[in-house]
């Protein structure tokens, strides 16, 4: 067929060039420090970061925050120059110095140009090796994680995230709380928080400095002897497990009513699986095809056949323990109960008969096609080296990742939907005006029905506030 | 470091589709950009949020792709792709492992020739409840969320095309039919008027030879209308404010002020200013709002890069609770009126200067970013070498440069500014609609 003299004939690709994860040096220092260099030649702007196997899901609960506060900390003054200084010195290479902590892990990295890295090395390790948590400017890191909290309460979708992980979460778990932790500990934090994080875990046992672009290995492996030699500390102690309990046995609904909103937002789901799990990669294509690609399962149902949402997704967070399994979108008021069957119909149909040869093929072949896409610049280079780090996986996962991907069956991805997805014991999460939708959902006999009403969701101010006169 | 200097072919297909070519075999991966000389200024009143609209309406097949079979095929192919709108163009683009090229470009033409004849009223409603649940999830349902729309209402007068948001009104979507949609497309996607770019892993006389296989018997248009005249006075010539009562725990106060267009080198030293200013620990405005006086919880200074009569630089600070709004909304002023008055230091710029290049460095490093700035130089300055001019451009403003394009548009009949406040508790539920209790709908 032809219209217009158009071809109607579909390409036939090219042969694919050969693409491998580059090759990649890996050095042990003496202190236990492992240094990851991968060169990438031609690559200028080099990506550098220094991960450490300290997360929040490790810290105790009365500190619930700290790990993610101190990570903050790094950048704010050393015991060799205050904040200022320290980014000016870094701005002057062409580099800013990033640090933020996770459940499993903190990292502090740069982007710098290649003929800058060693004093950007240089400024990494003293950031990380010897920061001085000034109280003044913890106590206002403090505050401003304080004040993103109140904030996190206004917006629909922090709001949502919030309620749905403290549903599918026992209360002994960390994940039942935000990474960064409550205001309940948080408020309570100082600089003595902070050191203890920095001792206990700030060592060159569990620490990895990663670097990719256009380096030699032999020179990174020289600056890092004589920047992180010296380092000292502890040897990495056997992690104590993570407690991922889940809170859910059996489905409930959990409403957070915001009055007149036009949206609800939806999360449903449980705690899922651990990074370390074997069906990792079952799952990854398992969960392409229910809530992963653009054509996925429920991005097609609810908006490009229902139109209910701008997006529908579903995911794993994996992480060290049981992250959670997230089904979302925000749909309009309107359709808020319709919604919720079409997202609790695609989870039942997923575990109820294999996926079609057309699904599986495609979730394959988006997952081994996009692998050289996903390693074009250092950056994420850097940032999966670092990942099989911290999860102690094999150096040559990467390697294996397009084999493993490949040798997904149909029954593998039924199997692992039956194991790791649970509709009858899934939290049902929504923020939306419960008073249009909460008759229709009562109704629809999804599950028990919970109100929250949040006391006051815009916290007055101390001062009275007035605009501006002009 | 050395700027690498990106080398590319830049030539005109007989029906008028400009193709330009970047080769670069550093990794296996290709980039195909198309951008349409078509944005949300290209709409007139009672149509607005067409453009938008339209952008969904391409993923919705072609005489040989079927419904949303354009994303299954790409990213069945390894590839990733998106589509945008904005006030000057709209852009569509696949990143592709460098085999599957030819197939990026067939699906590119397709549309551009043929997505006419298969679009149904059916997929149009489809996209058009899609698009009204972005608006109001990007604007509607979000704190702070109806700044943009008020922003650029307050910025550009009443019947200049900048005047409504890409989004659209609510209204006009509702009314957009089927002879609406296929009318803009005969105006509009047509090879004259688009320029499609090839960043990365290819050869370039191949990627001319499909280009010509698979654009070269679509039809230009002739007659694609002229804007209207777009240009504006260099000031505002007076202040504008308006408060605006939200469901936010924090008040914030957002700043506007008129900037000469994109393009104009004054821009390119306020764009230093903004570095200057909230770009860092060490910048200006977060240094003292946030740092030491700690009256804000955040700073920004941005611009709106728009390319017909006027720009704007945008601001805002976001007020720590117990702090005066007012006391914010003087420490920030006073900030931009002291860069205003005197040149900032060699460092202050030196340091502005080291992480702008920095920044194009790292954006110019995927194949992605570097098709997309080659299409958006090429349509809208008619110049797809600025991809290299722009950062020795940067590069080469002076402090005197900055101090002097600040005090051009740091003055109060120059400004607006909007300020966000908690809607008191106790409101009643019919007062709010969820997205601020000052909102306009006849704004656009």
């Amino acid at each position: 067929m032809s219209v217009d003299g158009m071809i109607s004939q579909r390409p036939v690709p090219g042969e694919p060039r050969p693409f491998d994860f580059p090759d990649t040096v890996r050095t042990t220092l003496a202190n236990g420090l492992r240094v990851i260099v991968t060169p990438m030649p031609g690559r200028e702007l080099v990506a550098a970061s220094l991960a450490l196997r300290a997360g929040a899901a490790d810290e105790p609960d009365a500190v619930g925050g700290a790990t993610v506060l101190a990570a903050r900390g790094l950048t704010e003054g050393t015991e060799v120059r205050d904040a200022i200084a320290l980014t000016e010195a870094a701005e002057r290479l062409g580099a800013s110095i990033h640090a933020e902590a996770g459940w499993d892990a903190t990292s502090a990295g740069l982007d710098v140009p290649a003929s800058r890295l060693a004093p950007a090395l240089d400024l990494l390790a003293e950031v990380v090796r010897r920061p001085s948590f000034p109280e003044g400017e913890i106590e206002r890191l403090r505050d401003e994680r304080l004040t993103d909290l109140l904030q996190a309460r206004s917006d629909p979708r922090r709001r949502a995230d919030e309620a749905y992980v403290s549903s599918i979460y026992a209360p002994s778990s960390p994940y039942h709380r935000p990474a960064g932790g409550a205001a309940a500990t948080v408020e309570t934090l100082t600089p003595a928080e902070l050191r203890v994080v920095h001792t206990s875990t700030y060592v060159p046992s569990r620490a990895a400095l990663v670097v990719a672009g256009d380096v030699d290995p032999d020179e990174v492996v020289r600056i890092a002897e004589s920047l992180f030699g010296a380092w000292s500390g502890p040897d990495e102690s056997v992690p104590d497990p993570i407690d991922d309990t889940s809170a859910v046995t059996s489905r409930f609904v959990r409403v957070v009513h915001r009055s007149g909103a036009v949206q609800s937002e939806i999360r449903i789901g449980h705690p899922g699986l651990r990074r370390l799990n074997p069906d990792y990669h079952a799952v990854a294509v398992m969960g392409a095809i229910l809530g992963g690609l653009f054509n996925s399962r429920l991005n097609m149902n609810l908006r490009e056949e229902k139109g209910y949402t701008y997006g529908a997704s579903a995911g794993f967070d994996l992480r060290r323990a049981r992250g959670p399994f997230t089904a979302r979108a925000a749909v309009n008021t309107e359709v808020t109960v319709p919604a919720l069957h079409e997202f609790l119909a695609e989870l039942d149909r997923i575990r109820e008969a294999p996926v079609t040869d057309a699904e599986l093929k495609a979730a394959r072949d988006y997952l081994v096609g996009v692998f050289p896409l996903r390693f074009e610049t250092p950056g994420p280079v850097a940032g999966s080296l670092a990942g099989l780090f911290v999860h102690r996986l094999p150096d040559d996962e990467l390697d294996r990742y397009r084999g493993s991907i490949e040798a997904v069956t149909a029954a593998d991805v039924l199997r692992v939907a039956r194991e790791h997805i649970r509709p009858e014991a899934a939290a049902v999460v929504l923020v939306g005006d419960h008073d249009a939708f909460g008759e229709a959902l009562q109704a629809a006999a999804i599950g028990p029905v919970e109100v929250i009403r949040d006391a006051d969701p815009v916290a007055p101010p101390a001062d009275p506030v007035a605009p501006a006169a002009g | 470091m050395p700027v690498p200097i990106v080398e590319f072919s830049d030539e005109r297909l007989p029906n008028g589709l400009r193709l330009i070519v970047a080769e670069d075999h550093l990794a296996p991966v290709v980039a195909v950009n198309v951008w349409y000389n078509v944005g949300s200024k290209h709409e007139v009143p009672g149509k607005t949020g067409f453009a938008h609209l339209f952008e969904h309406v391409m993923f919705q097949g072609s005489a040989n792709v079927g419904k949303a079979e354009h994303m299954a095929l790409v990213q069945a192919a390894g590839g990733t792709l998106n589509g945008t709108t904005w006030v000057d163009r709209t852009n569509y683009f696949e990143t592709v492992p460098s085999h599957q090229l030819e197939l990026a470009m067939w699906l590119e033409a397709d549309r551009m020739g043929t997505m006419l004849g298969a679009l149904s009223q059916e997929n149009l409603d489809n996209q058009r409840e899609v698009v009204k649940n972005e608006k109001r999830w990007s604007y509607d349902n979000r704190p702070y969320g109806s700044w943009m729309e008020k922003m650029l209402g307050l910025l550009y007068p009443e019947g200049h095309p900048y005047h409504h948001p890409t989004i659209g009104s609510m209204a006009d979507l509702d009314a957009a039919s089927l002879e609406d949609v296929k009318a803009f497309f005969a105006t509009w996607y047509v090879p004259n008027n688009a320029v499609i770019s090839v960043a990365g892993d290819c050869d370039r006389a191949q990627v001319r030879a499909w280009a010509e296989k698979y654009f070269g018997s679509i039809q230009p248009n002739p007659a694609i209308p002229a804007l209207p005249d777009m240009s504006l006075p260099e000031i505002l010539g007076e202040e504008r404010r308006e408060t605006v009562e939200d469901q936010v725990p924090l008040a914030r106060v957002y700043f506007a002020f008129r900037a000469p267009a994109f393009g104009d080198t004054r821009l390119d030293a306020i764009d230093l200013a903004g570095q200057i200013l909230t770009g860092g620990k060490g910048s200006r405005l977060h240094r003292r709002l946030v740092r030491e006086e700690r009256l804000a919880q955040d700073v920004a200074v941005f611009t709106l890069p728009f390319v017909s009569g006027a720009a704007a630089c945008i601001g805002w600070a976001t007020v720590r609770p117990g702090v005066d709004v007012a006391k914010v909304e003087a420490a920030y002023l006073d900030e931009l009126e002291k860069l205003a008055s005197e040149a900032p230091s060699e460092d202050e710029v030196a340091r502005a200067k080291a992480l702008t290049e920095a920044d194009e460095l790292g954006s110019l490093a995927r194949v992605e970013e570097r098709a997309d700035r080659l299409s958006m130089y090429a349509t809208l300055f008619d110049d797809p070498a600025m991809i290299n001019t722009m950062l020795p451009r940067y590069l080469a403003v002076t402090g005197e440069e900055i101090r002097d394009a600040a005090r051009a548009i740091f003055r109060q009949d120059n400004r607006i500014v909007l300020t966000y406040v908690p809607k008191p508790s106790g409101a009643t539920p019919d007062d709010t609609d969820g997205s601020g209790a000052t909102r306009d709908e006849e704004a656009a």
